[in-house]
Formats: structure tokens, C-alpha cells, sequence
């Protein structure tokens, strides 16, 4: 389906607007819909205000919100040098394309670009909300975490090739996941 | 147990959203709250092998067992393991998103038996649980997957950060992580043209309103859902507290609509009740809009006593069971789109045989 507004792209964004009971569409390709709502930030459409719908389509589809956001940051594709995360790989150019980080080192990788958007997503820029308990006595999490490494350790010495260590990594998974089952 | 006795258990259960009764519920139908959690150290489904989609799979499956939060007859789907309809099943019956049943290996639902809760392994997040009662009850829902939360972090790793909270795969999630909604049904405004207005003003308050059946925010059935958009730099009571003030000026105005149409609109309602009923009670053919927007038309005659057999929970049921996955368990095979609007039909006159017109 072709978009609304310029009939040259894919509508990727269907705005339902309800007038009197009778139900319409607006159909808009994600450039379309980011330049509508950026020309005017208090544009609506059919009572939805698009900025709004964006955000709230990030959710699901992602993207044209996220980007815009990253763009209203002031971060300018051109003037950007790449990054990469040391922990997953993911890159800046993941982070653009899908609106998701690889992992949550990636928080600390792409800082920079991300301080603005989060501005512009959240009512805040710091967590006030609840914190993961202060019971740290329960070993349990911990173990979980060294299972995790384990299994991540396995997996590459499987594609090395080497099957005796993997044996013995294999043992101390089993053995792990014993005593977190207990 | 299999996967189609899985199945058959679930539908067999009472579902506590849909047939218990919640605090102003004659139109607030459910109220939900979903909280993304992630492993430390652990990339995100997006970026993880399929190893490692398996392994956080596995690791979470023994912290729920483990912690034993959602019962010891949790029931725990695999998403390979399940066909096409299946999936759609569990989408209808709103245990997991339309993103998760697209995924295959590696993402798992485990659910308490009665549907109130549930954990969506590998959907976006390595975690998304939720809880889901009915009526309008935030504070109580917080509470349970609150509960949850904590049982499971007692096992977990739980990826955090000082300053921002809860790590997400997408930064709108980011800090509590929280998405909270309650499914209102609002014919009131709908009939009287309020609709759009309301809909404006919540969005400029930063929340989101959407329709809940159909594609994007279509809004058959005339449901909707109103949820919170921002998840840093507020609390989850502070959240809570912006957002239920909302729905509860949504559902004074609703109200308000229904009684001027009452007032001054008697036999416009009236007729709009009777023919759904009509529809519903008559038809031989019904398409899932048509069903949804004539259940819509019943659920207020419902609510305003136009029936004798006051039967709400019928209703909501209706709004579920009346979807295709739903109708081709019931028959029993899988039935083209013809096939399901005359079998949608009969089983709705068969439903309503029970509701007598006042
Ligand atoms: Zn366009
Ligand atoms: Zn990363």
C-alpha cells in the first residue's frame, strides 16, 4: 500500500481516526509520519497525535520514533563514527535499523546517542522506580550467572572443536545445575 | 502432558479475568501490568545464537519452577512445538503478543493454570511477565506481578543499572520496564461522538490509547486500551497512580454519555441494543466485526439491565471465543473463512439462547 501523503513509499503506518462513528484510515510511510509530526510536534490526526503513535509503535514495530528521537538528539548520521559493543557486537548501525540494543552492555556502548532519545521517550531521565532487592545473601542468582558463563564457555569450545575441555565444562554444568535445582 | 492437552486445560479452566468479577467492571474489562526483565551479562533475544536463546530459555524455566511463581500447575508451552493455530490460540486468549508467536526457537509462555498471570520467555526481553485481572484493580495487579518479580529475582541476575533502572532490548522500555493497561469498553462515547475527543486528550497527557481487536488501532467491539508510554523517571506507583486517574475520569465520562443517551437518545439505544441482539440471536452468517460490534451493542443493554438474565461474563467470553483459533478448536478442524463466519454464527445463537429481551 502506497503512502498518503507523498504516494511514492509503503505506508508502514495506519493511523485509524474515528469521526462520528464512522471509521477511516490514514496511511503514511515512516519518513512521511516522522516529518508530519516533526514539522509541528502538536499535529494531530484524527484526535492521535503522531508523535505519540510513534512512540507508542515502537513498541512493537520500532523504529520511526526511535529514529526520530535519535535525530531530535541532534545526532546527524553523517557526523556519527561507528561504534560497536565489545560485549555483543551490535553496532550503530543495529541500533538505527532495529530501534533495539544487543545487549545490556550496549547501554554503556552507545551512551552518548541514547542520552538524548531517552529524553525525549521518558518523563524523566533517571530511574526513581523499584530496585532489584537487597537480599544479595541468596547465592542463588549468582550461580545462575555462572551457569550462563558456562554454557556460553561450552558452546565456544564446541566450535573449536576442543571436546575434551568441553567435556569437562559440560560436568561442571551438569554438576551447577544440580545444586540450582536443590 | 501435551501440547494439545495443555491446550484443552486451559480452556477447560475458569479464566479469572474474563469470568470473575473486578471493581467497576461493567467497563473496565481487565487490567494489566507487564514488567520486561533481563540477565546480566546475557545479549538480548535480538542478538543472542540460538544456543544462547536456549540456555537463558532453559535458566529461566528452573528459576520459575524454582521459585515456584506461578504454581505448581503452571502449564509451559514451547513456541517450536506448537502449530500455527495453537500460537494464535494463546494470542487470543491475550498470554502472549503477536511478535512472540512469530518466534520459534527458544521462546516459551509458562502460565498459571487460571490465566492470571504468565511469563513470555524470548520475546523481545529474556523476561515478560504479566499479571491480568478483571475489572479495574492497578493496585492489586501490582501487587501480584510484583510478587512474581521478586520470587524470580531471588534466581535471576537481573540486568540493572543505577541510573537507568532495568535494562530493555528497546530503550521506550527502559527503567521500570513497566507497561500497565486496562481494557476499557466505551460505547457511550463512541455512540455520541466523544470518542475522538477523548482520545486526544489522553494522548496529550503521554499516555496511549489503543483499539484491541483488529489491526493497528482499529477498534471493532468498540474496546480499547489505555496504557503508559514513559518508563523512566517516574515510579511504578507514581505510573500507576497518573494512569488510574485517567481511566477513572474515562470511565465517569462514559458513564455520563450513556445516561445523556439514555435521557435524551432512548430509542436511538434501544434500537442499537436490539438490533445486536437480533444480529447475534438470528444470524447464519457473522463475520468477527460484525460480532464484535453487535456484542459491543449487548454488553451495554447488559450493563443497563435491558436483559433479564444479567449475564456479563457471557459477553466478555464472547469477545474471545468468537476469533478463529478459537472457533477451529471448537470445531474440532481447521474451517476456511467462509466456514468460520457460519460457524461463528451458530455457536453465538447457541451462546445467547439463554438472554431473554426485556
Ligand atoms: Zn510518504
Ligand atoms: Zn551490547
Amino acid at each position: 500500500m502506497l503512502c498518503d501523503s507523498c504516494k511514492k513509499n509503503d505506508a508502514t503506518i495506519h493511523i485509524q481516526e474515528i469521526i462520528n462513528g464512522q471509521k477511516k484510515t490514514i496511511h503514511l510511510c515512516g519518513e512521511c509520519a516522522a516529518k508530519k509530526s516533526g514539522d509541528n510536534p502538536a499535529m494531530e490526526i484524527g484526535g492521535f497525535n503522531i508523535a505519540e503513535m510513534l512512540y507508542n509503535l515502537t513498541e512493537k514495530l520500532n523504529i520511526p520514533g526511535f529514529q526520530q528521537a535519535l535525530q531530535q538528539g541532534g545526532i546527524a548520521p553523517a557526523q556519527e563514527k561507528p561504534l560497536v559493543c565489545p560485549a555483543c557486537n551490535w553496532t550503530t548501525e543495529g541500533l538505527r535499523n532495529t530501534g533495539r540494543l544487543g545487549c545490556p552492555e550496549c547501554y554503556n556502548t552507545f551512551r552518548d546517542i541514547l542520552e538524548a532519545a531517552l529524553e525525549n521517550m521518558h518523563r524523566g531521565k533517571l530511574h526513581v522506580g523499584k530496585k532489584p532487592g537487597s537480599d544479595s545473601s541468596d547465592e542463588s542468582p549468582r550461580l545462575m550467572l555462572e551457569l550462563m558463563n558456562y554454557q556460553k564457555e561450552l558452546e565456544e569450545l564446541i566450535q573449536r572443536e576442543e571436546y575434551e575441555k568441553a567435556a569437562k565444562v559440560r560436568d561442571m554444568i551438569n554438576e551447577l545445575k544440580k545444586k540450582i535445582k536443590k | 502432558m501435551d501440547n494439545k492437552q495443555k491446550i484443552d486445560s486451559l480452556l477447560k479452566h475458569k479464566v479469572s479475568w474474563l469470568e470473575d468479577s473486578g471493581p467497576d467492571d461493567d467497563i473496565a474489562i481487565s487490567s494489566r501490568i507487564r514488567l520486561a526483565r533481563n540477565i546480566k551479562g546475557t545479549p538480548f533475544p535480538i542478538a543472542a545464537s540460538p544456543d544462547q536463546l536456549n540456555n537463558t530459555r532453559g535458566a529461566i524455566q528452573m528459576a520459575v519452577e524454582k521459585s515456584n511463581c506461578l504454581g505448581a500447575s503452571a502449564l509451559c508451552f514451547e513456541m517450536e512445538k506448537l502449530s500455527r493455530w495453537e500460537r494464535e490460540l494463546l494470542l487470543e486468549r491475550r498470554l502472549v503478543s503477536s511478535e512472540f508467536i512469530a518466534r520459534d526457537g527458544g521462546a516459551a509462555l509458562i502460565v498459571k493454570r487460571n490465566e492470571s498471570a504468565g511469563i513470555m520467555i524470548n520475546e523481545e526481553d529474556h523476561i515478560r511477565m504479566q499479571a491480568l485481572s478483571p475489572g479495574f484493580q492497578l493496585d492489586e495487579v501490582w501487587k501480584i506481578i510484583s510478587r512474581i518479580d521478586a520470587s524470580l529475582e531471588k534466581h535471576l541476575p537481573f540486568a540493572y543499572d543505577s541510573k537507568l533502572g532495568y535494562l530493555t532490548s528497546c530503550p521506550t522500555n527502559v527503567g521500570t520496564g513497566m507497561r500497565a493497561s486496562v481494557m476499557l469498553h466505551l460505547p457511550g462515547l463512541v455512540l455520541s461522538s466523544q470518542i475522538n475527543a477523548a482520545i486526544q486528550g489522553i494522548s496529550k497527557l503521554g499516555l496511549a490509547v489503543r483499539g484491541i481487536f483488529g489491526e493497528g488501532s482499529d477498534n471493532q467491539g468498540n474496546l480499547f486500551q489505555v496504557s503508559n508510554q514513559s518508563t523512566l523517571g517516574e515510579s511504578e506507583q507514581q505510573i500507576i497512580e497518573r494512569l488510574g486517574g485517567v481511566i477513572k475520569q474515562l470511565i465517569s465520562h462514559e458513564k455520563n454519555a450513556r445516561l445523556t443517551l439514555i435521557e435524551k437518545n432512548q430509542y436511538f439505544l434501544l434500537d442499537h441494543v436490539g438490533r445486536s441482539y437480533g444480529i447475534l440471536r438470528h444470524a447464519y452468517v457473522l463475520s468477527s466485526e460484525e460480532a464484535l460490534n453487535s456484542l459491543s451493542g449487548i454488553r451495554i443493554g447488559v450493563d443497563m439491565g435491558m436483559f433479564s438474565t444479567v449475564d456479563l461474563h457471557t459477553v466478555n467470553e464472547l469477545f474471545l471465543t468468537i476469533h478463529p483459533a478459537h472457533l477451529q478448536k471448537f470445531a474440532g478442524k481447521e474451517l476456511s473463512a467462509e466456514e468460520r463466519d457460519i460457524f461463528r454464527a451458530s455457536m453465538v445463537r447457541d451462546r445467547l439462547k439463554k438472554f431473554k429481551n426485556t
